[in-house]
């Protein structure tokens, strides 16, 4: 029939409880965030097959990807993914932690085609790596620029303006 | 002497087409950005000079101060050689048309045929054009333009035969006197008008036949290496051709310099009060042609040739047999025509659309509605 | 001498461009002409273009008249407003909000004050929710004429006099607002509980002018267009946005509505008094371009019932919370919260993370035309040149979002 928006609509607390159920031990501190967002954390690891499993889960598949922000935390930095599930016509906003020194996450474009920007955009932003992407480069800044001005210690350097 | 004073009349005829050529090219632009300003609920240039009547000069000013280069990899005879040349066509066409009783290049007996055949020299110039610009999208696009003018000049030619038919002769004059005789061709032939006119819009690359010229488009036209003068020939080519092709028809359907105290005033051999009604004519039908190019969305590629050949062309040779049969066979056949006139420009006009609209409806009941 | 004819080096979008066609040949997917390694082209449809609403850059891909392949660059409307946010308290960002989807400004606004009302916990005055209610549906109908203005003159020099036609209409909606904010494009009239100023003496009879005035002129904007056979011709079948690109690529706005997809926030989220209110979600059945153009003519007529049921039912009351002015420097508590909004173009949302101070710790635009182009690619390959400026164009771009 095509494409619903709330096909299955459950209530907050039954989607809770589906998913800590079914996500046990890869899903941490599900909690709910009036009125209609699940949040969550994730280790890194494990974010591939959480996300593979999150879109295709029957009852509340997350098969729209809404935005990936990322986030200095200054001991470290976050990655953000705000998904969208069209059978109960909520929110999850999925939050995996990145170390500092080693800022690598796997990328999620095979799971929803959709983070191609936006992982381009926090990597040009905060300068978190996506393992795997397509094409890692630049969005919004030129080519060449230097440092990732999202960051809590960024100093805006000469190089970046050459003209000036 | 009478050497002298026919080459001095053949220069001053030569000089008055220039004249009219650009004289005309820059009123059209004025005019035609006044009126598609109205059209537009605006303005239009209003500033320079009293209702802005100096605009196309300082335009012209403009174009001719431009730096005059030519890209290093292009032909350098015929990068040259085409803007000058465009303008040929426009010219020696008002050589065979009267801008009055007595105001006549030459009266050449082949005039009708002359006319077709001269059109075709303004493909020629935009074909050197996108060649000679060294740029494989100038080149494509000059080869459609030429596309487009070869495929229309084909109903122009057919109507042009039907008139000839019925006049009985080629002669442009005898035209003239015919319409002066019996009544305006468009009222025998309208719908002989209605197929030649369009085809003249699609001849001149207006309206909603500007395909190889729209701005909004990726790939440049043919003019895409020209800036300057040489730009400005073939821009103001295209605007004198509007008043040219108005007065080629206006002199073979609307009875060219003909009206109420036409010869009235008949000095030197002239009858200056013709040329006022010559002129009037021929801005009634340039405004039609701005106006219908704001009308109608630009005609795709595919569009546009299949509207040549696959209908101006079959109705225009359906049009020269059954005037043919008309004349032949029909005893009053002057108002035959007529009627099978009017009744074909009424059925073209009337039918034309909702056969169009109904083949979209089928296809578009056709198309897929979009599913998961 | 300036050698016109050296190439500056080719920056990283060209040289992936170049670097397809190479893997392409190497698939052996060259050209099938003699002497010839591939057939396609690598033109720049630069930032400064006719036809690209605002400085977007194309690097396509021809093989003749043939897009084989699009790829966008952006970035040259950046100014780095996430950035700005980290160093402006609340209050003082809004005017930045404003300046995003600058054609639809008010609504743009009212995604960043809903989502700090939100944080903060604050509620917003009844007279104020209808207010905003109003503005952001003529702001609405404002971008829509933009939009549908400026597609059609793509098409055609028959859409030069018909974008005249509706930035005339867009006037008055303009001077409406303009006589209740001061302002015609950056209102800075959304605060946080409420809004700025009350209406004006006589703003609803004009307004109610305007709704009467109005629905003929859609009227003659259809007939305009929707009868011509060859805009027809040129919009009908193409440029089809599947439901698939919609789940996958979270397209949202018109763009979805048009490929029968029932979302629009208004309804799946409803914010503000939109509950209260009664009014159809526009769908369509095709997904192609005339669609597109089909779903936003109605939304514009949906907008106008909007307008009309809050001028019925504006209630009498202050515009602000507190006493005076609103409140200049709030410190909403930690935490994080995300609101989308129904923008002209889709779902506009901010994201904002607060560690109680007076500035934003992070703010993230969620902007609907950003996800919208990324569909470029899938759907401009294999159509000719001249229908992907018409695709183009109906997807309606604003780059001030997709650049921010």
């Amino acid at each position: 029939m095509g494409l619903q928006v709330g096909s299955n609509p459950m209530s907050m607390d039954a989607i809770a409880a589906l998913l800590a159920e079914r996500f046990a031990g890869d899903l941490e501190d599900v909690r709910i965030q009036e009125p209609d967002t699940i949040v969550a954390r994730c280790a890194r690891e494990k974010l591939l097959d959480v996300a593979a499993r999150l879109k295709a889960d029957a009852d509340a598949g997350y098969e729209t990807l809404n935005w990936i922000a990322g986030v200095d935390r200054r001991t470290s930095f976050e990655s953000i993914y705000h998904l969208y599930s069209w059978k109960t016509n909520t929110w999850f906003e999925l939050r995996v932690d990145v170390p500092r020194a080693e800022p690598e996450v796997d990328t999620v474009t095979g799971v929803w085609p959709a983070a191609d920007w936006h992982e381009r955009e926090s990597w040009d932003m905060v300068g978190i790596v996506y393992v795997g992407h397509p094409d890692l480069r630049r969005i919004l800044l030129k080519d060449d620029f230097v440092g990732h001005p999202l960051r809590k210690d960024y100093v805006d350097l000469a190089e970046n303006h050459p003209h000036v | 002497m009478d050497i002298l004073v026919a080459i001095l009349r053949a220069v001053l005829f030569v000089v008055i087409a220039y004249a009219v050529v650009f004289i005309a090219a820059l009123a059209n632009i004025l005019y035609e950005r006044r009126f598609m300003a109205f059209i537009g609920d605006r303005l239009g240039p209003n500033r320079t000079g009293p209702q802005g009547l100096l605009q196309s000069i300082a335009d012209a000013f403009k174009m001719m101060g431009k730096e005059d280069f030519r890209p290093m990899l292009s032909d350098p005879v015929l990068f040259t050689l085409a803007p000058i040349t465009v303008m040929i066509g426009a010219v020696a066409i008002q050589l065979v048309l009267p801008y009055t009783g007595g105001a006549m290049a030459t009266d050449l007996n082949i005039g009708i045929i002359f006319l077709v055949a001269i059109t075709s020299f303004t493909t020629l110039s935009i074909l050197m054009g996108g060649w000679a610009s060294h740029n494989k999208y100038s080149l494509v696009g000059a080869l459609r333009a030429a596309a487009q003018m070869i495929s229309y000049e084909i109903p122009m030619l057919l109507g042009l035969l039907i008139v000839a038919m019925v006049v009985g002769s080629l002669n442009i004059s005898a035209v003239i006197a015919w319409q002066t005789h019996y009544r305006w061709l468009i009222f025998y032939l309208p719908f002989t008008f209605l197929s030649f006119y369009i085809a003249s819009l699609a001849e001149l690359n207006r309206g909603p036949f500007d395909l190889p010229e729209s701005e909004s488009e990726l790939v440049a036209g043919y003019a895409t290496e020209y800036s300057g003068m040489r730009f400005g020939m073939f821009y103001l080519n295209e605007y004198a051709g509007l008043t040219i092709m108005s007065m080629v028809t206006v002199t073979l359907f609307f009875g060219g310099w003909m009206g109420p105290w036409a010869t009235a005033l008949h000095v030197w051999g002239v009858d200056w009060i013709g040329i006022l009604w010559f002129l009037a004519k021929t801005y009634v039908l340039v405004s039609v042609l701005i106006w219908v190019r704001f009308s109608i969305p630009r005609l795709q590629v595919d569009q546009l040739m299949a509207f040549a050949w696959k209908i101006l062309i079959p109705l225009g040779l359906v049009n020269i047999l059954a005037t043919a049969a008309i004349i032949l066979w029909v005893p009053s056949w002057k108002w035959g025509l007529a009627v099978f006139g009017w009744v074909s420009f009424f059925a073209f006009v009337g039918l034309f659309d909702p056969i169009l609209k109904r083949r979209l409806r089928k296809q578009r009941e056709r198309q897929p509605v979009v599913s998961a | 001498m300036y050698d016109q004819f050296e190439s500056p080096e080719p920056d990283e979008a060209v040289k992936l461009a170049l670097r397809r066609i190479e893997e392409s040949t190497a698939r052996g997917e060259g050209s099938d002409v003699d002497g010839l390694a591939f057939n396609e082209v690598v033109v720049n449809m630069g930032p400064q273009h006719p036809s690209t609403h605002g400085v977007l850059r194309l690097v396509v891909t021809l093989d003749g008249e043939l897009v084989k392949d699009v790829i966008p660059v952006i970035g040259y409307l950046h100014r780095c407003k996430e950035k700005l946010a980290e160093k402006r308290t609340y209050f003082q960002y809004i005017p930045i909000v404003d300046r995003t989807e600058y054609l639809a400004s008010i609504n743009c606004e009212w995604a960043y004050v809903m989502t700090v009302e939100k944080l903060a916990g604050m509620q917003v005055t009844r007279r104020a929710e209808f207010i905003r209610v109003i503005t952001g549906e003529l702001m609405r109908i404002a971008s829509h004429l933009v939009a549908v203005g400026t597609f059609t003159a793509d098409l055609s020099p028959l859409g030069t006099a018909m974008v005249f036609y509706m930035f005339r209409d867009r006037e008055v909606i303009l001077d409406l607002m303009e006589e209740l904010t001061g302002a015609r494009m950056m209102f800075n009239y959304y605060r946080f509980g409420g809004v700025r100023y009350d209406l004006p003496d006589g703003w609803t009879s004009k307004c109610r002018d305007f709704l009467k005035m109005f629905p003929a002129k859609i009227k003659e904007y259809e007939a305009l267009v929707d009868t011509n056979a060859v805009f027809l011709q040129r919009t009908q079948g193409k440029g089809v946005i599947t439901q698939q690109d919609v789940v996958d690529y979270g397209i949202t706005g018109p763009n979805a509505r048009a490929s029968g997809v029932d979302l629009d926030l208004r309804r799946s989220r409803p914010y503000s008094v939109y509950p209260e209110l009664d009014f159809e979600v526009v769908t369509a059945q095709h997904g192609d371009i005339f669609d597109r153009y089909r779903c936003r003519m109605d939304e514009m007529r949906e907008s106008l019932r909007i307008i009309e049921q809050c001028l019925d039912m504006l209630p009498k009351g202050p515009v602000q919370l507190g006493s005076l002015r609103a409140p200049y420097v709030i410190t909403p508590p930690p935490g994080s919260a995300y609101v989308g909004q129904e923008n002209p173009r889709g779902e506009y949302g901010t994201y904002i993370e607060s560690d109680g101070s007076r500035y934003p710790y992070r703010l993230k635009f969620r902007d609907p035309c950003f996800c919208n182009l990324q569909l470029f690619p899938k759907i401009l390959s294999g159509v000719k040149i001249a229908d992907a400026v018409a695709i183009s164009g109906s997807i309606d771009l604003v780059l001030g979002g997709i650049d921010r």
